[in-house]
């Protein structure tokens, strides 16, 4: 959990991004190589007059190999999953812009930290929060009652909201504008009418956003 | 029904009666198997009814026909009511059937345990479901009962008290019922059938009740708990409580998963092996990568708690990871049992090779699941329904149906009727793919799993997933069709009609109440196709000799 500095800061949508069409074409390479070989063995040797079903029951060589290739497959994924979760863990940049998230039945509180600012709202009525373009938004999310989730899948995140336990997450949001956020942990009655929106802003737009929610 | 007496040309009420009591209180291992497929089947429509209704709900976006507080009851009792009532007890009761046939003995080790097992089940079944008879209604706290929400104040009522009692007496009979299986397997071999000579089903049944024994108990134990918490209060508190409860249920929760996947690809290898005219290929490797299999099972339950941020994230997507590999030998050893040999395409094989086929998308996509940084996207969402669905109706009740249509003339003696079946087949797959595979999508758009309502720009996948639940409901309706009409009007059929493999197929269709009247010698796991191929060689071997 060392203190962040890298020179690049990844936000979990690259993090994400960067192993998801890892697995997924190691995904359809291998499924597309079992139902070659399951449609092969199906036209080859299907039952017709004459054919003798061969008695080889065992090749102890092929299920080593087939096993240490799987392993080396796993090997590679584990160590790609593994250094992308270490930038995940590597959180809370100096500089990064603080946003404390109280998730409670069936709604959210947002607090920044010293600016005297706080949005709230429930599943009447959904509260928005800004950020700065651009910038490590780090978060410190809890929740008031049960078990939340908060998921921007924009961002391609989400993290618990434990009752009596704070988690630390940053995001990094790119592109201004506007992106949905809601809990995807069942919490209960309203659990679908509980989301969020977060308002993407240049610096100035943030600091006007901030001026006049204070 | 072998060992009955012969049936009067005119059955009075009470006769009827009595046989009526008389068969449920039967403790021979079959008549139990059957009562567990009859009341399994019973919550399997049960929970199917549910699942339709959900999906008419879920159509269109907006709410049409429940309420959000019903339609949490729904999702809560389907997925209850598929894994403690339908899939688990169906995979015992297919072990508590088979196991004692497959390894010639001729009862089951504790066989009023194991009918004990079925009458606690079949209770802790019911007493869930009448949940749905009080003002509150039924549970309505998910399959998983997170606390602090499953609390007395999070879920007050009575519908939640009778599910957990429900689901602690439902585990505690399957607890019972594999525990007999394993009692069996080690105590009740026929002379001659070592370990390394059962067949690849009762192999796969010896590492499901493994983990049954393993982790069952703990589950028992957390529904204990939680009952306490909700009366007494004062157990799963303060910030841990609920990591706590989390950490006992997956220790459960995941190795039931495997519970519900290992008997159907025994029931698979099985299937494939006689439908290929050969014997299963690498045996011994698929036990290795059974055990082994087994031992990880044990030790991935965390990664259902990643984005909890309290568990070590690296160790569980690491055991997770490396599944892939005993996973990998199995479907190789079922490919490699096809390859060389000679397949016939009736309607068993159609199961199993859909099993085969469908089974992949959801282990694969469950590979994906197993990596933190893409489960903290698809976590929570249709992603992950959409996978385990692959994994538990694509693949495991496929297997199911595989292994039904298989041993369905062996318990009944009847032949199933084949063109049904195939028909039964191809609509369930056509219903299966057209429900399921649209749910990666959405859950990947951002659709989070137990809602009742969602974003307007998600209907169209939505409705294609709704049209399919209705063609697997016509799917299974046919399949229901098969058994009635096949029982009604029997085509016989035979001690072997497969030309199979293993002991089960060497006694009388049904079999009698102790199982055989003889055994043949049992040389390996294959006996019966053993001593095919003596005779083959014997011919051979006398045609060569100039008389």
């Amino acid at each position: 959990m060392a203190a962040g500095g890298k020179a690049e800061v990844a936000s979990t949508r690259n993090d994400f991004d960067s192993i998801w069409s890892l697995y997924l074409w190691i995904g359809i390479g291998v499924a597309v190589l079992v139902f070659a070989a399951v449609g092969f063995a199906l036209v080859r040797y299907r039952a017709r007059p004459g054919r003798v079903p061969s008695r080889r029951a065992e090749l102890n060589l092929l299920e080593g190999l087939v096993a240490a290739l799987i392993l080396a497959i796993v090997a590679l994924l584990v160590f790609r999953t593994f250094r992308t979760e270490a930038n995940e863990d590597d959180s809370s940049r100096a500089d990064a812009v603080k946003v404390d998230v109280d998730a409670f039945q069936w709604g959210w509180k947002f607090t920044y930290p010293g600016k005297g600012v706080t949005v709230i709202g429930n599943s009447n009525h959904e509260p928005e929060f800004a950020v700065p373009e651009g910038r490590t938004i780090s978060f410190a999310l809890t929740s008031l009652d049960v078990i939340h989730a908060m998921w921007i899948p924009d961002q391609r995140f989400k993290k618990d909201a434990i009752p009596g336990r704070v988690n630390h997450f940053d995001m990094e949001f790119d592109e201004p504008g506007r992106e949905q956020g809601l809990c995807s942990e069942f919490c209960g009655f309203r659990h679908s009418g509980m989301r969020f929106g977060v308002r993407v802003l240049s610096d100035r737009g943030y600091e006007r956003w901030l001026a006049t929610h204070r | 029904m072998a060992g009955d007496p012969p049936v009067a040309v005119a059955i009075d009420r009470g006769a009827g009666l009595e046989r009526g009591f008389a068969w449920l209180a039967a403790t021979d291992h079959k008549k139990t198997a059957a009562k567990i497929a009859v009341a399994s089947l019973f919550f399997f429509g049960l929970s199917g009814l549910l699942a339709l209704t959900m999906r008419a709900e879920l159509a269109q976006p907006g709410l049409q026909f429940v309420s959000d507080h019903t339609y949490d009851e729904l999702f809560t009792m389907h997925g209850s009511g598929m894994i403690y009532l339908f899939l688990t007890p169906a995979a015992l009761g297919l072990g508590l059937y088979l196991v004692p046939l497959q390894v010639g003995a001729s009862e089951i080790a504790a066989p009023r345990l194991a009918l004990f097992g079925f009458w606690i089940y079949l209770f802790g079944g019911l007493t869930m479901y009448s949940g749905f008879l009080t003002n509150n209604g039924a549970g309505d706290d998910s399959w998983t009962a997170t606390i602090p929400l499953s609390n007395s104040t999070g879920t007050p009522g009575v519908g939640m008290d009778l599910w957990v009692i429900g689901v602690a007496l439902a585990v505690f009979g399957s607890l019972l019922i594999g525990i007999t299986i394993l009692l069996t397997i080690l105590r009740h071999r026929a002379p001659g059938m070592t370990m390394l000579r059962m067949p690849v089903f009762t192999w796969t049944m010896l590492a499901t009740v493994f983990m049954v024994v393993a982790s069952f108990p703990v589950l028992v134990v957390a529904m204990g708990l939680l009952l306490a918490e909700r009366h007494i209060g004062g157990i799963f508190t303060g910030s841990t409580g609920s990591i706590v409860y989390q950490h006992l249920f997956w220790f459960y929760g995941h190795p039931v998963v495997y519970v519900m996947f290992f008997p159907f690809v025994g029931a698979v290898g099985e299937v494939v092996a006689t439908f290929s005219r050969k014997r299963f290929f690498g045996y011994r490797a698929l036990v290795v990568s059974l055990l082994f299999f087994t031992a990880l099972s044990m030790s991935v339950w965390g990664h259902h708690m990643f984005i909890t941020g309290a568990v070590k994230n690296q160790f569980y997507s690491l055991t997770s990871q490396l599944l892939a590999v005993p996973a990998g030998i199995e479907y190789l050893d079922l490919i490699a049992t096809m390859i060389g040999g000679a397949i016939v395409f009736r309607a068993p094989m159609l199961f199993a090779l859909g099993f085969i086929v469908q089974f992949l998308l959801g282990g694969l996509t469950g590979i994906i699941l197993a990596s933190p940084p893409l489960d903290y996207h698809v976590n929570g969402s249709y992603f992950v329904v959409a996978h385990f669905h692959y994994t538990l109706l694509a693949g495991s009740f496929f297997g199911l149906l595989a292994g039904v249509h298989y041993w369905f003339p062996k318990a009944t003696g009847a032949m199933l009727r084949e063109r049904l079946a195939k028909a039964s087949f191809w609509v369930l797959v056509a219903g299966t793919n057209l429900t399921f595979f649209p749910m990666f999508f959405l859950g990947y758009e951002g659709m989070p799993r137990r809602v009742a309502n969602y974003e307007p720009g998600l209907g169209d996948l939505n409705l294609l997933s709704s049209i399919g639940a209705g063609v697997i409901a016509i799917g299974v309706l046919l399949v229901l069709a098969n058994f009635v009409v096949s029982l009604r009007r029997r085509v016989p059929a035979g001690d072997n009609p497969w030309g199979a493999q293993t002991l089960e197929w060497w006694t009388t269709s049904p079999p009698p109440r102790d199982n055989f009247t003889s055994l043949p010698e049992i040389t390996s796991y294959a006996p019966l196709l053993d001593r095919r191929e003596a005779a083959e060689e014997e011919q051979e071997r006398r045609a060569e000799v100039p008389v």
